[in-house]
């Protein structure tokens, strides 16, 4: 059995549709304009144990709300989804103690307190024992080195100092199912990196499964050997993270290098030119009309070299994502 | 909610330990706005006992034959100031939480957690510096029944009893009080805003501050009614106070029906809160940042 | 023109505004009620007032609260001092007191237009306990002349307590204890009369009566009419006692503020 199961999974928001001025405003108190918002639209999809997986789309596609599915916090128009056999928004204690979510862009730590305050009312409240408490405490905090902060208020602490506090309080109770919403958000360089190793480290030795959303490819390529791509609150991709560029980019590039003296004039008749950096040039062209086009380049012009690959995953995500946007203002001004 | 029996709950009283020592750490590190909010509230406390010294250098009691002369009535004061204390100090700042939470999505990690959820929000803050009313409010409390019992025409004994039942019912009317809380905060999900809910709150709890003689005439009778039986906060003070100001016997039936029905009231309003909060939570969004 | 956008701004919120009236005289009800009580055992007056009066006098402090209360305005001046906002009036040739005056005629105004009907409503139902009718018009006027200085005079008060912002950052405290004085004594919580001498004699030398007692004093006839003039003089001596401080304050804290070099 899989440890995630979701079956047509969907959730709809009832927005209020606002009028402008006051009379308006006053029949809007019997009568309300709402309109529905389709977050996520029945999704299936199955996790086995120990897998790493990551949900890409961009903002408002709809992996937050999933993730929140499936922590229970809100409930869904329709559908099903069980993790560990529990249904997420019964919010049984059981359930709830077996897994845990972080969210980059909230904090659940005691503002003005320690963490270790806070830390020690997750012991009580997730009932974990002493010993036990304090010894995954202590590798935690060495994990992440931050021993020597646990005593700081979390108001002083960094931001990314701030992440690695959160993301102790999440696992102090050796959740089996880690549910992580931007993770790295707003954070450095560095501070994205010791994460991603931390995380990293942390699910191969635990072998827990992770479900991740994140903005940086970094992350994903790092961590993840399935994506799952979201856009418009439905799954447009389930698979590895190569299988993403043949599935979405139709283009391959083009490199060349010219041989000395050879002008770059009327390259643009064979394929869009991306850039012109005498000798160098590079090309994109459609998949399929490589050979073509490389044979008829090749009998023109004078080439020293030549690479073809494939575009860069980020360029393609984001193509991917500009893509989904312009669907879907599309579909709200229909 | 189904909960298997096998699953060990979290240890509420250690829980609520924590949570009270943490706000303690909180109200210790912002040390001077401590001090100054248990003096404003001490303050506020004088002032509304001030008032109630002129009114009595006017009259000798409040109402004709209703039994509230002056050391009663600072019986009644003592504990309206005691169970508004305890509420603000236990329940107003989380319920000003609360909203907070449904508007910046922060719930969210109280709903992961495996504890009652009410019980999380309910009580994950304490104000300390509202215990000095608790304090004022005892002080007033003992001053009044002092005078009561030490006065020389018919001084009157307190029954053990008496001091039985009285915190019995201040806490009756503490719950009542945190019940009416939690259902306007948590209706605070639906409509965004609370602004006019924190008025109506202050407007609603302003008729518990009076003994409910006041109310029993003429057109007062409709408000009588209405906050008794529909939103039962008349009784909150009223049945404690009454209990402590007057001797036990004699008293007619009418008053032992009224301490019956605030048993009840009580639990039947903590029921309606409970069952408002978890309709709340289904409608919850989460607001995403 | 700043009149204006002042007033649009505010008239944007009238749907709030005219609940929040109403609202406001809920609590009256509960002291009505307490008095109702009071009288019922006295069986007769106090200090002068008979039952009918005390709830009138109740409904006209009301009314001049409305006009001397200034909501947020010391807090307001003293952020502004806090966070620098008020370098655009030394740049500007704007006067802050002027400018902030006009904001608060605005909102008085927008705030009238609104809160007449509820006003009128509950006068009118009311009406029955104004047991004398209306007053002669000489009362009248000198009850108009009250309330237009309550509103000048509380917001003199409140700037000055703004404006001391410019020496201490945090008033928050001073303004507490001047919100809870201004309660207890300006005759928002029991009319004047009912305290005990000397206490009594001792807040009619303080300014806080005008902000609510004395505009209800004068129209139920507690002030005798060959005394009004008298009255009303003294009251704007200290309207120009506080303008003058206003003043005084905020000159020397923009001297002060521009010595730190902003």
């Amino acid at each position: 059995m899989a440890i995630i199961e979701i079956e047509q999974l969907s959730k709809s928001y009832r927005v209020y549709q606002k009028r402008e001025g006051l009379s308006s405003a006053i029949r809007g108190l019997w009568r309300r304009q709402y309109r529905e918002v389709d977050a996520v639209r029945s999704i299936d999809l199955r996790v086995e144990q120990g897998e790493f997986v990551a949900f890409l789309g961009p903002n408002g596609a709809g992996k937050t709300t999933t993730l929140k599915l499936l922590s229970g916090v809100i409930y869904p128009t329709s559908g099903t989804a069980r993790v560990m056999g529990y249904v997420p928004w019964e919010r049984s204690n059981e359930y709830r103690r077996r897994f845990a979510l972080v969210m980059g862009q909230k904090n659940q730590l005691w503002w003005d307190l320690p963490a270790q305050e806070s830390f020690r009312l997750h012991q009580q409240i997730y009932r974990i024992e002493l010993e036990q408490f304090k010894k995954t405490l202590a590798e935690l905090t060495d994990l992440l080195s931050v021993g020597e902060l646990l005593g700081r208020p979390v108001r002083e602490l960094s931001l990314g100092e701030r992440m690695k506090m959160e993301l102790i309080a999440a696992l102090l109770h050796s959740p089996e199912v880690l549910f992580l919403d931007e993770p790295t958000i707003g954070l450095d360089v560095v501070a994205q990196h010791n994460i991603q190793q931390f995380l990293k480290y942390y699910q191969q030795q635990r072998q827990i499964t992770i479900l991740l959303t994140s903005h940086y490819m970094k992350d994903v390529a790092a961590l993840c050997r399935r994506v799952v791509v979201i856009t418009s609150g439905a799954i447009k991709y389930d698979g590895s993270l190569v299988g993403v560029i043949d599935k979405f980019s139709g283009s391959k590039i083009l490199r060349l290098l010219l041989a000395a003296g050879q002008s770059s004039d009327g390259l643009e008749r064979f394929a869009e030119v991306e850039s012109i950096d005498l000798p160098k040039v590079v090309l994109r062209c459609r998949r399929g009309e490589i050979p073509k086009m490389l044979s008829s380049i090749l009998q023109q012009y004078q080439i020293e070299d030549v690479a073809v690959e494939d575009p860069p995953l980020e360029q393609v995500i984001a193509n991917l994502f500009e893509h989904a946007a312009s669907d879907s203002s599309n579909q709200v001004s229909l | 909610m189904k909960i298997a029996k096998s699953v060990e709950h979290p240890n509420y009283i250690q829980v609520f330990a924590t949570f009270a020592k943490n706000s303690l750490i909180r109200n210790m590190m912002f040390r001077t706005n401590f001090v100054l909010e248990s003096i404003s509230s001490a303050s506020w406390a004088l002032m509304n006992v001030g008032f109630y010294l002129i009114v009595f250098e006017h009259t000798n009691s409040i109402g004709r034959d209703t039994g509230w002369e002056k050391y009663e009535f600072f019986v009644f004061l003592g504990t309206t100031w005691l169970i508004n204390a305890i509420v603000q100090a236990f329940f107003m700042p989380n319920a000003e939480e609360f909203s907070e939470l449904i508007r910046t999505g922060g719930l969210d990690f109280a709903l992961l957690k495996p504890i009652d959820t009410q019980f999380l929000v309910s009580f994950r803050k304490v104000e300390w510096s509202s215990l000095a009313n608790v304090l004022f409010g005892l002080v007033l409390l003992a001053y009044g029944v002092s005078h009561l019992v030490g006065r020389s025409t018919h001084p009157w004994q307190i029954e053990p009893i008496t001091w039985l039942l009285y915190p019995v019912f201040v806490f009756c009317g503490v719950t009542i009080l945190y019940s009416l809380m939690t259902c306007l905060a948590a209706t605070s999900i639906w409509l965004g805003r609370n602004q006019t809910l924190y008025d109506f709150w202050f407007y609603i709890t302003n008729f518990s501050r009076y003994p409910s003689e006041i109310y029993e005439t003429g057109w007062g009778l409709p408000l009588w009614g209405i906050f008794t039986f529909a939103i039962p906060v008349l009784v909150v003070v009223n049945v404690p106070a009454r209990l402590l100001a007057q001797p036990l016997t004699p008293r007619s039936p009418s008053e032992w029906a009224l301490a019956a029905y605030t048993l009840l009231a009580t639990v039947a309003s903590l029921l309606a809160s409970r069952w408002v909060f978890q309709r709340a939570l289904r409608s919850y969004r989460s607001a995403s940042s | 023109m700043i009149l204006r956008i002042a007033l649009e701004e505010r008239l944007v919120y009238r749907g709030d505004f005219a609940l929040g009236t109403l609202m406001r005289f809920l609590p009256i009800i509960t002291q009505i009620f307490l008095w109702w009580a009071v009288f019922q055992s006295i069986e007769g007056r106090m200090a002068g007032y008979s039952f009918e009066d005390m709830v009138a006098y109740y409904l006209l402090s009301m009314l001049a609260r409305a006009f001397s209360s200034m909501p947020g305005l010391a807090s307001t001046v003293a952020r502004q001092i806090r966070d620098g906002e008020i370098k655009k009036f030394i740049i500007q040739p704007v006067d802050l007191i002027g400018f902030m005056l006009l904001g608060r005629v605005a909102h008085k105004i927008a705030y009238y237009t609104v809160a007449t009907v509820p006003f009128a409503l509950v006068f009118f139902l009311c009406r029955g306990y104004f047991t004398e009718g209306w007053p002669p018009a000489i009362v009248v006027g000198a009850f108009i002349a009250s309330l237009v200085m309550s509103f000048l005079l509380g917001y003199f008060i409140d700037l000055c307590i703004g404006l001391i912002g410019f020496w201490f950052l945090e008033v928050s405290a001073l303004l507490f204890v001047y919100m809870l004085l201004n309660f207890f004594l300006s005759g928002h919580m029991f009319p004047l009369d009912l305290l005990e001498q000397p206490w009594r004699s001792l807040v009619d030398f303080l300014p806080l009566k005008y902000l609510a007692y004395f505009p209800a004093a004068i129209f139920l006839g507690k002030i005798p009419q060959d005394r009004l003039a008298f009255e009303l003089a003294i009251e704007v001596a200290w309207l120009v006692a506080f303008i003058g401080l206003a003043r005084w304050l905020y000159a020397r804290g923009l001297r002060r503020y521009s010595g730190y070099g902003g």
